[in-house]
């Protein structure tokens, strides 16, 4: 066995992904919050900003199925795109077994967190 | 097997490494701001998701809550956010093309003074792009926020 073999085996022996992966993950995620992250800010500026943040405004968003699916996705895409970046900037200042895998348990506890924390926003305000 | 000795920390500049200015090119700029702009970008994120979640409370939380956010500073707040999510999503494209291949040229001999073939023009240009999308991007969003 090539040590490059043996390498990517001891890796792959402690992660579900490997960082190839992983990075197609971040890349696919950012690049698909961009366009629903354009979507939600036109949802801002199809009417007067101020009127965009009222109350019934609001309210009116979160009954259409349509932009509470955008709204999920953006949670979605953005977490998982945030709190990965996180994990790879904190993986980049520190390397050790431990570490990495105390980052990853960390940054992926907080991203289920904030998307359950937003869904239940989502489906509150859907109902209200 | 045995397994490859992993020393406990490598990178022993840490963030101080970061910001060291002395070794600053625009490369090192557009990494240093790709990722302070992504670690903004999260706080405000989650700090979005936790303002939105006041409506669920009804109409006065949600007012009282905008009052909050709805002044002069946090126009100028969201200006920032404005700016640093143009940037991270410009430079973020330029960053997933060059680690597909594109803009990276072909391979040359390292000559004196050893400027490296793959920071080259389209690069640069590449992060000034970046810069400048994310200038107009706060200056739009200036216009809009204070009504200019």
């Amino acid at each position: 066995m090539s040590c490059s073999e043996c390498n990517q085996t001891i890796m792959q022996s402690h992660t579900l992904l490997k960082e190839s992966q992983i990075m197609k993950i971040h890349y696919i995620t950012g690049i698909a919050a961009i366009f629903v992250v354009a979507v939600h800010i036109l949802m801002r500026l199809v009417v007067p900003f101020e009127q965009s943040l009222e109350y019934e405004y609001i309210i009116a968003n979160y009954k259409n199925i349509l932009y509470v699916l955008i709204l999920e996705s953006i949670l979605v895409l953005i977490s998982v795109h945030g709190f990965n970046g996180i994990r790879i900037i904190l993986l980049e200042l520190r390397q050790s077994r431990a570490w990495e895998n105390m980052v990853t348990i960390v940054t992926i506890s907080a991203m289920i967190a904030l998307i359950a924390y937003g869904t239940r926003t989502i489906i509150l305000v859907n109902g209200l | 097997m045995k397994e490859i000795e992993q020393p406990t920390r490598n990178n022993l500049e840490g963030i101080g490494g970061w910001l060291n200015p002395s070794r600053y090119g625009w490369e090192r700029i557009s990494y240093w701001f790709q990722r302070l702009t992504g670690v903004f970008l999260l706080i405000y994120f989650i700090g979005h998701v936790y303002e939105t979640s006041t409506i669920v409370n009804g109409q006065n939380a949600w007012e009282s809550f905008l009052e909050l956010t709805q002044t002069v500073w946090g126009h100028l707040f969201l200006i920032m956010v404005i700016g640093a999510s143009t940037f991270h999503s410009a430079n973020g494209i330029r960053l997933v093309f060059t680690h597909v291949g594109i803009g990276l040229g072909t391979p040359g001999r390292p000559d004196y003074p050893y400027s490296p073939a793959s920071l080259n023009y389209r690069q640069k240009s590449g992060i000034w792009i970046a810069l400048i999308l994310s200038a107009v991007a706060m200056y739009y969003g200036f216009n809009v926020l204070f009504g200019v």
